[in-house]
């Protein structure tokens, strides 16, 4: 089919034999994970793939409006997905971070509230600046009324647009999105930073006190690489803009998870094998 | 309790830094023309409107500013391993950073003007020589304020990331606050100021940006004193929240409850901007009211 025969798939058209084949490389990259270090190691690959699903998943609920939405042309936050998904999620692994000896549960939260807590602070400058700034109320391009709320939108597009501002599902969507980014994110670091912990002063012949600032470096390196390769991938799932948990293309969801996990399992396994003798 | 009223004491300042950071990183872009405004900025000259505004996106705000800041924090990092003083080191990362802004600046003005020449659209030297300097002034304020509460993060709060990591962190989370606050100022309200007031851009009016001011035709230099009004505070103002309240509720908040205290306050923070978004949202409703008669709308 060539492109100018191909139809626009707005909904969640799904192909089956590549989300099998997407199973089947996850089962095979668990599988040499578990060949490779049956107790610690495996541990941390698979709070690796959770972690990068939550990304993944968490990414379709940003509001994102790219370039239109600085126009006040379409819904959303003026600018990329997989910019303001990793501008999220990382605030929250820095918050993460830092809860880390508080044990994974607190961390996590913690990571996952400071990334939602990003998200509602600029979610409500955004509409700020929209309402006070340019006298321009909130409309959804894609749903008659806000699933929440119930108001009607169509009525509060101005003439030539798609919707301008962030209605109020469109901010809920944001702080789940940067909640799930924010709690996927600090997983990765507390699962890798354990691992790293545990293997490197063997490794390396250190003292374990000697080796926590490498340990700590290298699981947030890797948190915030595969933070990014997730939030990208699920950029290209997404095409450009989506309102949030109403959009039609929040359907897509399925595929990005099952890529998701596989690109996380294949970085994951990197991150492992750094510290893993063969 | 000394510890308390300590952390509190760098907690402000990391939030007055945030702030002054917010606020230069989105004069900065709209300056130089960053972010998703661009778009416009590029197209003009292909719908015949020929500009003299700059333009140099050179990568999505994020990532532009995760590199500059990752960057000058690195710098001061090896500058102090090699025992430099803090606030020299600083400055001096920060300085090393902002030339490759500025070298990133001219080629991507030079780059995406020339693609532009077969619409008739010229290169202009003046325009890059009085505007280039200017975006790495801004930079230079917004690269170094971020390095710096990174730096208090680190060395007087105890986290447990390296300087360059935290650079990176803070300064994506810098280009993120400030572009989704910033742009739609830049984007719609300067940049369409032909447009009326109170509405989107029409999808046909795209490509006719305002060339001119009040005498002689319009520079980058007009939309940064405009948007600095409202758009460049009101991402100082946001950077600045993310920043304070994050780092306020960890030091405040952590030992309640072993460390579910920090994560209640959190929840409830976010529960406080969602009331205000919703009264924002409706107040916007009642007071300018529907552009058409729920009705006839399509």
């Amino acid at each position: 089919m060539s492109a100018v025969a191909a139809k626009p798939q707005a909904g969640g058209a799904m192909n089956p034999a590549a989300m099998a084949v997407g199973v089947v490389m996850l089962i095979i990259l668990v599988g040499i994970g578990y060949a490779i270090s049956p107790g610690l190691g495996l541990t941390a690959l698979i709070g690796i793939i959770i972690g990068g699903v939550l990304i993944g998943f968490g990414t379709h609920f940003v509001p994102v409006g790219g370039a239109p939405a600085a126009m006040g042309q379409a819904p959303g936050i003026a600018t990329g997905v997989a910019m303001l998904a990793a501008g999220a999620g990382l605030a929250g692994l820095f918050g993460g971070a830092w809860a880390a000896e508080q044990g994974l549960v607190v961390a996590t939260v913690t990571g996952g509230v400071g990334g939602g807590l990003l998200m509602a602070i600029t979610c409500m400058m955004v509409n700020f600046v929209y309402v006070f700034g340019m006298g321009i109320p909130s409309a959804s391009g894609k749903v008659a009324k806000d699933p929440i709320t119930g108001d009607t939108q169509a009525e509060f597009k101005s003439q030539g647009t798609e919707g301008h501002g962030l209605p109020f599902i469109s901010f809920v969507g944001g702080v789940i999105g940067g909640f799930l980014g924010g709690a996927g994110g600090t997983l990765i670091y507390v699962q890798l930073l354990e691992l790293y912990e545990a293997s490197l002063p063997a490794m390396m012949g250190l003292p374990p006190a000697q080796v926590v600032p490498i340990a700590v470096a290298a699981a947030g390196m890797f948190a915030v690489g595969l933070f990014l390769v997730n939030a990208v991938l699920t950029a290209y799932n997404i095409t450009g803009t989506i309102e949030g948990p109403h959009d039609p293309k929040f359907k897509r969801w399925p595929r990005a998870i099952v890529a998701s996990a596989v690109a996380s399992a294949m970085c994951g396994l990197v991150a492992i094998l750094i510290v893993v003798p063969m | 309790m000394e510890q308390i009223v300590f952390g509190i004491g760098i907690t402000a300042l990391t939030g007055a830094l945030a702030t002054i950071a917010g606020s230069a990183e989105d004069t900065e872009s709209n300056i130089g023309s960053q972010g998703d405004p661009n778009s416009q900025v590029q197209l003009a000259p292909q719908m015949g409107f020929v500009h003299r505004i700059f333009n140099k996106a050179v990568a999505g705000e994020p990532p532009a500013y995760g590199l500059w800041c990752a960057l000058g924090a690195g710098l001061a990092w090896a500058f102090m391993a090699m025992q430099v003083n803090a606030v020299l080191a600083i400055v001096l990362g920060c300085v090393l950073a902002v030339f490759v802004q500025g070298v990133y600046a001219t080629t991507a003005y030079l780059g995406r003007t020339a693609s532009l020449a077969k619409f008739g659209q010229p290169v202009y030297v003046d325009v890059l020589k009085s505007m280039t300097s200017v975006t790495m002034a801004h930079a230079f304020i917004a690269i170094f304020s971020t390095v710096t509460l990174c730096h208090l993060i680190n060395g007087a709060l105890g986290h447990p990331f390296p300087l360059p990591l935290l650079g990176l962190i803070w300064g994506i989370a810098l280009g993120a606050a400030g572009s989704a606050t910033g742009n739609p100022y830049y984007g719609k309200e300067r940049q369409y100021q032909n447009q009326k007031f109170g509405a989107g851009v029409p999808i046909s009016a795209s490509g006719n940006i305002v060339r001119y001011a009040e005498a002689g035709e319009r520079n980058s230099l007009d939309n940064g004193f405009f948007t600095h009004k409202i758009g460049g505070s009101a991402s100082g103002v946001c950077f600045g929240l993310i920043v304070f309240l994050e780092i306020w509720r960890t030091i405040l908040f952590e030992q309640i409850s072993a460390g579910w205290g920090a994560i209640i306050v959190g929840i409830l923070m976010i529960l406080i901007f969602t009331v205000i978004d919703r009264y924002i949202e409706v107040w916007a409703r009642k007071n300018y009211g529907p552009y058409t008669e729920a009705k006839v709308a399509s």
